[in-house]
């Protein structure tokens, strides 16, 4: 090889893929060796340049879109829970209404009433959106709270359903839905406010 | 040094972490976040640029701890760093500020570049005035030894690319540097 080495070929020869050719010239050129040796050179130093610190703990950013994952997972498993007790329930509701009357009539009414309220919660919070939103740790923790709750709840409502439980009781337990799937909305809602502004 | 920590994660903590223990998640990015941020920050333009990295990378670590198959704290960290490379190349490639600077075409070593004569600076310097996608490339493959195979697939691009971006990248440096015989 007549001409100097290129920088490529001093890549590869440094990389240990040199041609023939390439590592034949280097024997007899001092100008390339020199040139090699500086390559080598300037890999270390860039090996050797100074670590560089991250200036702020992420780790808190990152725990909160974690836990914030594991909350919607949990929701959408719950509403689906919920959902599916709910439409099951407006069937036995209509059956029963027709089976009974008086007080159980109004209780049985009262069921339909909250389980259509529910629905329309459910709805309302699948309306807001939460991807990719960091909330404080005390809204996650109420939250979080509120979520578990509701699924204890619907837990209960399942169990009455399956064993036939007399309508009023049937009636508290939709109410105590209601009122915690109003409060996860109320927030929801405020928090998406204070993250607007 | 470039390498920032030498992570001991054990067996169980990863065991732990893959369960979904948030105190062992914890533990991981303690044990790698000097190393990720490290890499993002040499690749990235800005700080800003480089902590977005490295909370995207804990974010998709604390996701997939679970597929990781490896074994050994060597595995794990080629694993972390990985996700953190390809991070910021995603990074880098959607960034806003496009790359205008274009690379002269390859030269012999003892070309001269006339605008730069007389311009030296060092090394960290010369290196951050690289385009982000060369200085990657240097990166990658000089410091944090990837191979021109794997840096092609991480870019999506080719080998003989990632070649010639290294070799312009070190005309440049040269150049800037004042090595020039």
């Amino acid at each position: 090889m007549l001409r100097h080495c290129t920088i490529a070929e001093l890549l590869e020869l440094r990389d240990g893929e040199g041609t023939a050719a390439a590592r034949l010239h280097m024997e007899g050129c001092a100008a390339c060796r020199a040139e090699l040796e500086r390559l080598y050179q300037r890999t270390a130093t860039l090996k050797a340049l100074p670590a560089l610190q991250a200036p702020r703990d992420r780790w808190p950013v990152v725990r909160e879109a974690v836990l914030g994952e594991r909350r919607r997972k949990r929701v959408a498993r719950y509403a689906w829970t919920g959902l599916a007790a709910a439409a099951a329930l407006v069937g036995v509701v209509g059956i029963r209404s027709i089976q009974h009357s008086g007080a159980d009539d109004q209780a049985a009414q009262e069921v339909a009433t909250l389980v259509e309220e529910s629905q329309q919660l459910e709805a309302m919070l699948h309306q807001i959106p939460r991807e990719g939103r960091v909330v404080n740790g005390a809204t996650a923790a109420a939250i979080a709270a509120l979520e578990d709750r509701i699924a204890l709840v619907d837990q209960g409502i399942t169990r009455a359903q399956a064993v036939s439980m007399p309508e009023d009781a049937m009636a508290d337990l939709w109410r105590e839905r209601v009122v915690l799937m109003d409060q996860l909305v109320d927030t929801h809602v405020r928090q998406v406010a204070y993250v607007g502004y | 040094m470039a390498e920032t920590t030498a992570a001991v994660v054990d067996e169980l903590a990863v065991r732990r972490a893959k369960s979904g223990d948030l105190e062992a998640l914890e533990g991981l990015y303690r044990a790698y976040e000097g190393t990720v941020y490290a890499l993002a920050r040499r690749i990235c333009r800005t700080p800003e640029d480089a902590e977005e990295v490295l909370q995207e990378t804990f974010l998709e670590v604390c996701r997939s701890i679970r597929k990781f198959r490896g074994s050994g704290g060597g595995s794990l960290t080629a694993w972390v760093k990985r996700v953190a490379a390809s991070k910021a190349l995603i990074r880098i490639r959607y960034e806003k500020y496009r790359e205008t600077e274009e690379l002269e075409e390859e030269r012999g070593w003892s070309g001269r570049h006339d605008g730069d004569v007389g311009l030296r600076m060092d090394l960290e310097t010369a290196l951050a005035r690289l385009p982000e996608t060369t200085r990657a490339v240097v990166w990658l493959h000089d410091v944090e030894g990837y191979t021109h195979e794997e840096i092609a697939e991480l870019m999506d691009k080719t080998v003989s690319f990632s070649k010639s971006q290294l070799s312009r990248a070190h005309a440049r440096l040269r150049t800037w540097l004042g090595e020039e015989g």
